[in-house]
């Protein structure tokens, strides 16, 4: 009897310990050295104990809070518009006319790219010149900066968000579609009996019953983008100067450009904390009751 | 539903087209480019038809080839990758599918928060320690800790599956004297086989498309083929032609397996959680 009790445990114990040794060792490596003086360039190893110093420097050195600003706003408004463009195009598909299975099947295909591919696709098409996108859209008068949309300071960071939500809307519209299937079609019906209309329909029944669906891809999705590097590296490089710098670019920069190794642990565990504080909070206030 | 009217149908396959122009054209896009002579790169008004010139695959991939040896690497580190995280998550999943114990649900949401930590965060100290242990740009270092990825992941898309397998049948096979791990064997590995498939297929995927550790922990020689096709950027500019000659060619894998996954891409996106 005994046995059995503990046999789960037993299963479950290669794969966590493998995942804890590769995640505790980082974070403790990181939060050791943040203690430490420590630039790879000029010793092999930590030189100085300097308390508190690089947790002060993140904010004096790098634009730690810039980076934060743009992360968060890059993140909330990239899901957002990936949630509405996503769900607008699961109704269409929801029509179920002819065709819509083989335009399912071809709409997933930015989600399958590498985002560094993504990233190229985009810098091809926007190109200040020669892009065909920047052409296009200087054809029909919309005011092109002269360095290009992603050497602009004020829309590089807008134009990363939209190749993210290029890549990530179609993800969004088969899920959701998927949710839509898996509503029962005769509710749906005895609300058009009793009078009500397709908005109606849709807000009050759809959309409350789509909710579980919508915040674990919120969740996932929302984190994605906070934590993402590729495309930042190959769009902007966190460019202009740090005008889409994010908090995974900033970290790369100090840590693997500048090789402040102990500046960059003082913010790994900066970032550490932010992201567990946002993903702690999402799964109180979303999945207190959610059953895997 | 009601079907709807002739205009309300024009009207939706207008938007549809739309829709499909708007992400699928892109990337015909640049697969056109990776056929352009590397001079016709920036043509514009832009050319459709024009006569395809292979040079910039025979530059990348044959002579002289410097992003064939990429490609492979992918496929070693896609591989390793996927071999390595299966028992792994095998055993995980059967235990959280197939046991009620407490704290399922914390261990369950412990899984999924790796998934969606930043990166970043692990790799810098990987990259330091890679290099004291000696294993500084081996394949071993991207495989090991692309597991940090591959195992959570892969734990939940083959609990999804595995709960699918009726117990009954598990049952039976006790009844029939067999113990726990022969009717693992015996049962739930071949029911649950096409589930298996899947999951490497994903994890194969998703391990494909990682740039951020191939980045940090290869060498020039150990590189994967999409961190290969960030070395044309130069400081004089952009090498167009290559670059999407190797683009293409590391697009292909996942494009082809997602479209053989199908029915089943709703739930590998979703970890399982989505039935799709």
């Amino acid at each position: 009897m005994k046995f059995r009790i503990r046999l789960p445990y037993l299963l479950l114990a290669p794969s966590i310990i493998v995942l804890l040794a590769l995640i505790l060792y980082p974070l403790g490596f990181a939060l050791r050295n943040s203690f430490w003086f420590w630039n790879l360039q000029t010793s092999p190893m930590p030189l100085y104990h300097s308390g508190l110093d690089n947790y002060r420097m993140v904010f004096q050195v790098t634009p730690f809070t810039e980076a934060l600003k743009n992360t968060v706003l890059l993140a909330g408004i990239g899901v957002f518009a990936q949630f509405w463009f996503g769900m607008g195009i699961a109704l269409l598909l929801y029509t179920h006319l002819r065709g819509m299975g083989l335009f399912r099947a071809l709409l997933i295909m930015p989600t399958t790219l590498a985002p560094v591919v993504a990233g190229f696709l985009f810098r091809y098409l926007l190109e200040p010149k020669g892009g065909v996108l920047t052409w296009l859209l200087q054809g029909i008068g919309f005011p092109v900066p002269p360095q290009g949309f992603l050497g602009n300071a004020n829309t590089a960071l807008f134009t990363i968000g939209v190749v993210d939500t290029w890549q990530w809307t179609p993800f969004f519209a088969i899920v959701l579609y998927a949710g839509l299937l898996s509503i029962s079609e005769e509710v749906l019906e005895a609300a058009l009996v009793d009078g009500a209309t397709r908005w109606r329909l849709f807000w009050s029944i759809s959309l409350p019953l789509l909710r579980p669906i919508a915040a674990f891809l919120v969740m996932i999705r929302f984190m994605q983008l906070f934590n993402s590097f590729d495309l930042v590296y190959v769009l902007t490089s966190g460019g202009p100067g740090t005008a889409s710098r994010t908090l995974s670019f900033n970290l790369y920069r100090e840590g693997l450009v500048n090789y402040n190794i102990g500046l960059t642990a003082a913010m790994t565990w900066l970032v550490a904390i932010i992201v567990s504080i946002i993903i702690n909070l999402y799964l109180f206030f979303i999945y207190r009751k959610r059953e895997w | 539903m009601r079907a709807p009217t002739r205009s309300g149908k024009i009207l939706v396959y207008a938007l549809m087209a739309l829709v499909m122009i708007f992400f699928l054209g892109p990337i015909l896009w640049f697969i056109l480019l990776a056929f352009r002579h590397p001079s016709d790169a920036y043509n514009l008004p832009p050319e459709f038809i024009f006569e395809p010139d292979l040079g910039n695959f025979i530059t990348t991939f044959v002579d002289p080839g410097n992003n064939a040896i990429q490609l492979v690497n992918s496929v070693v580190v896609s591989t390793g990758a996927t071999l390595l995280s299966l028992p792994f998550a095998l055993s995980a999943a059967y235990a959280l599918s197939r046991f009620a114990m407490r704290g399922k649900e914390f261990i369950m949401n412990w899984y999924i928060s790796l998934l969606i930590a930043p990166p970043i965060v692990f790799v810098i100290p990987y990259f330091i320690l890679m290099s004291w242990i000696g294993w500084a740009g081996s394949y071993q270092a991207m495989i090991l800790t692309l597991q940090t990825l591959a195992i959570p992941f892969s734990v939940w898309l083959l609990k999804s599956f595995m709960d699918e397998v009726p117990l009954d049948l598990e049952e039976a096979a006790w009844v029939d004297g067999a113990n726990r791990f022969a009717a693992f064997y015996r049962i739930i590995i071949p029911l649950a086989l096409p589930g298996i498939i899947v999951t490497s297929m994903f994890t194969f995927v998703f391990s494909w498309n990682n740039v951020l550790f191939p980045l940090v922990l290869s060498k020039q020689s150990t590189t994967t083929l999409p961190v290969g096709t960030i070395s044309f950027f130069a400081s004089t500019g952009i090498y167009w032609g290559h670059l999407a000659a190797t683009a293409v060619v590391a697009m292909l894998p996942p494009m082809l397996i997602f479209l053989v996954l199908g029915r089943y891409v709703v739930r590998g996106l979703t970890f399982g959680a989505v039935k799709g």
